[in-house]
């Protein structure tokens, strides 16, 4: 099945950049779902495995390598995608280094995120 | 309103508004020059030349005083000289007078010393009648005139009745002229001796009074150096510390001090100028770091606003009125606050000059506190506040008194490890009426004892190079003791830092403040 539905999970704790990309990605078939809460986002992946995560790299509770490094431990299949506002090398380095998939800089149109999904996608339909 | 109005029109730039602070300050200055100068003059030259010359004085008195009195005592020997001739002469005519009374010989003898006494009256008149005076002389004149006719009568006569008759008068006429001039002797010979005493005592005397005359003069002209070293050096120490305003008049009269005082009003003009283009170009060293945090929360609303076009766009065939609206809303509800994150930092940027107001310092606090949030936010860092109620408000300048608490708050953000905790309160001083305390609290790892009287010095600092100029606590200071406040800070290793600044409150009550923010 080429095409198969994936899993994708948006955090941020913007509440505008959740509804917004929801209805953006949900057009392509996949089920999306949003938190601006990164501990709430936590506790659902703990519950359901994500093929998408895509993060927010500063937030206020808990940050997004935090999540990346939470996400990776429970399942390296997942890919991880970084949102930062703050698109410096040594930022993306770290979350790259960590096991990042890609990282995409504040502010971004939906079509760049939904490049970057499309190649997390490529990857996941290879294995 | 108007005034806004004019101060955009007039677009303030940094020379501007220097160059006008500098016109004003120039005007300033030359009141107080002008103060300085229009005393009465006292020139320490001239307390010196007077002091010399009433030295010389009081040596000029007592050197003629010693010339008149040895010019007397020469004059009193002399005299005594001739009296001595004068008794001798007298005593010589007694001796002979007593021989012919016994003998009835020499009375010729008797009147030969007569005469010779009577030649010395004659010839030393002058000298004889200058100490003893016109009517002693005169006494003395008769007193031997008198003797000479008795003894004459005398000489005249065989008869021992006539004689036995003059003779009585005879002896009282002699003995009367020679005790008196004996006693006159006498009194002259002590009247030298005191004389010469006292010549020896009055230049021991003078000695003394010159002395003490000496120490006198000499610790009243030192301490009155010395007060006014110490005041100039007050003055140093309060320019140091940032306080730029100009010397007063405190004496009645000036001096030479008065240039030293001018030319320090002159440089600390000088340094208030080069002060105000350090608070200005450390302002933008601060809305440097302050602009990376502002570009990082811009990002924010301008990716909201993105994504949120970007959606309408694409779906605007199929997306209700409703929700378009709604999109519509969040994009100029965005827009306001990059806005809001925009005005601030201008807020704070915007070049003008010293702006003395009657403000709230709260809102201020608040405003600092706005402008660093996101480095607050990126490093982790919980910042709590604690004011008073029913504050007064301060007498100072908005934008000032902005950069001495950003300024604050980004040194305790650079002290503090992440999750590190900030606390600032306001309070009205308990200790000091009329001002009030701003406390910047962290609990980060505190300045060593050392070093701590240091950290307001210009050009100190721990920061590593190129991250710190060591300017901004010095200019916090500057800016602080301008507006008549003061800033201290305590510290101990281990316990963290606080730095307490005093601000004047002030009774005049806020103007126009609620109009100024609108643009």
């Amino acid at each position: 099945m080429e095409n198969r539905q994936l899993r994708i999970m948006v955090i941020d704790d913007e509440q505008i950049v959740g509804k917004r990309l929801k209805s953006a990605l949900e057009k392509t078939g996949d089920i999306i779902e949003t938190f601006e809460d990164g501990v709430k986002a936590l506790e659902r992946l703990n519950n359901h495995p994500f093929d998408i995560v895509v993060t927010d790299i500063r937030m206020d509770e808990i940050d997004g390598i935090e999540i990346l490094e939470k996400v990776l431990a429970k399942s390296n299949q997942t890919k991880v995608i970084m949102i930062t506002g703050y698109a410096t090398v040594e930022m993306a380095r770290e979350a790259l280094a960590k096991g990042a998939f890609d990282f995409i800089a504040k502010p971004f149109k939906p079509n760049d995120l939904r490049a970057i999904i499309d190649k997390a996608a490529k990857e996941l339909r290879k294995n | 309103m108007d005034n806004n109005l004019s101060e955009n029109s007039k677009k303030p730039t940094l020379a501007n508004a220097l160059i006008s602070q500098a016109e004003l300050d120039i005007e300033k200055y030359s009141v107080f020059s002008k103060a300085l100068t229009e005393r009465p003059s006292l020139s320490i030259r001239t307390k010196i030349i007077l002091t010399f010359s009433l030295f010389f004085a009081l040596c000029a008195i007592i050197t003629l005083w010693s010339i008149v009195a040895l010019s007397e005592i020469e004059d009193k020997i002399n005299f005594l000289e001739t009296a001595d001739n004068y008794l001798s002469e007298i005593h010589q005519a007694r001796r002979f007078e007593k021989n012919y009374l016994l003998y009835r010989t020499n009375v010729n003898d008797a009147l030969e010393h007569l005469s010779n006494a009577e030649k010395i009256l004659s010839e030393k008149g002058k000298t004889i009648e200058k100490i003893l005076g016109e009517k002693h002389f005169k006494t003395v004149v008769l007193q031997v005139k008198d003797y000479d006719n008795v003894l004459n009568k005398l000489s005249k006569t065989r008869d021992a009745a006539i004689i036995s008759n003059i003779e009585p008068t005879l002896r009282e006429n002699g003995s009367k002229m020679v005790s008196f001039a004996e006693d006159f002797v006498k009194k002259e010979r002590d009247s030298i001796a005191r004389m010469l005493s006292l010549s020896r005592k009055v230049p021991f005397f003078f000695l003394g009074v010159l002395m003490a005359l000496m120490i006198f003069v000499a610790i009243l002209l030192t301490r009155q150096l010395i007060v006014t070293l110490n005041r100039f050096v007050e003055y140093a120490n309060r320019i140091g510390e940032g306080d730029f305003s100009p010397i007063t008049p405190v004496r009645k009269f000036k001096d030479e001090f008065t240039q030293l005082a001018k030319a320090f009003n002159s440089m600390t003009r000088e340094l208030d100028n080069r002060h105000k283009i350090l608070v200005e170009s450390h302002k933008l060293r601060a809305i440097g770091t302050l602009v990376a945090g502002i570009a990082h929360e811009l990002n924010n609303p301008l990716n909201n606003t993105m994504l949120t076009a970007s959606m309408l766009k694409e779906d605007f065939s199929i997306l209700s009125e409703e929700e378009k609206l709604s999109m519509i809303d969040d994009i100029i509800s965005e827009t306001e606050r990059s806005r809001g994150i925009v005005r601030n930092l201008l807020d704070f940027a915007r070049e003008s000059e010293a702006n003395l107001n009657s403000l709230q310092v709260q809102e201020i606090i608040d405003d600092s506190i706005k402008l660093v949030s996101n480095q607050i936010k990126l490093a982790k860092i919980r910042l709590e506040t604690d004011y008073a109620k029913d504050l007064p408000h301060i007498h100072g300048d908005e934008q000032m008194l902005k950069q001495v608490f950003v300024n604050l708050i980004l040194n305790a953000i650079d002290a503090l490890p992440q999750k590190g905790s900030i606390f600032i309160s306001v309070q009205k001083n308990k200790e000091e009426e009329g001002y009030i305390t701003v406390e910047v609290k962290d609990n980060g790892p505190g300045i060593p004892e050392h070093i701590l009287p240091q950290i307001f010095d210009p050009f100190f600092t721990t920061k590593t190079k190129g991250k710190g100029t060591g300017l901004g606590l010095s200019v916090c200071r500057g800016i602080v003791r301008k507006l008549g406040g003061y800033i201290r800070v305590k510290s101990s290793v281990g316990s963290g830092t606080v730095f307490t600044v005093l601000l004047p409150t002030t009774n005049i009550p806020s103007e126009i403040s609620s109009g100024k923010k609108e643009h």
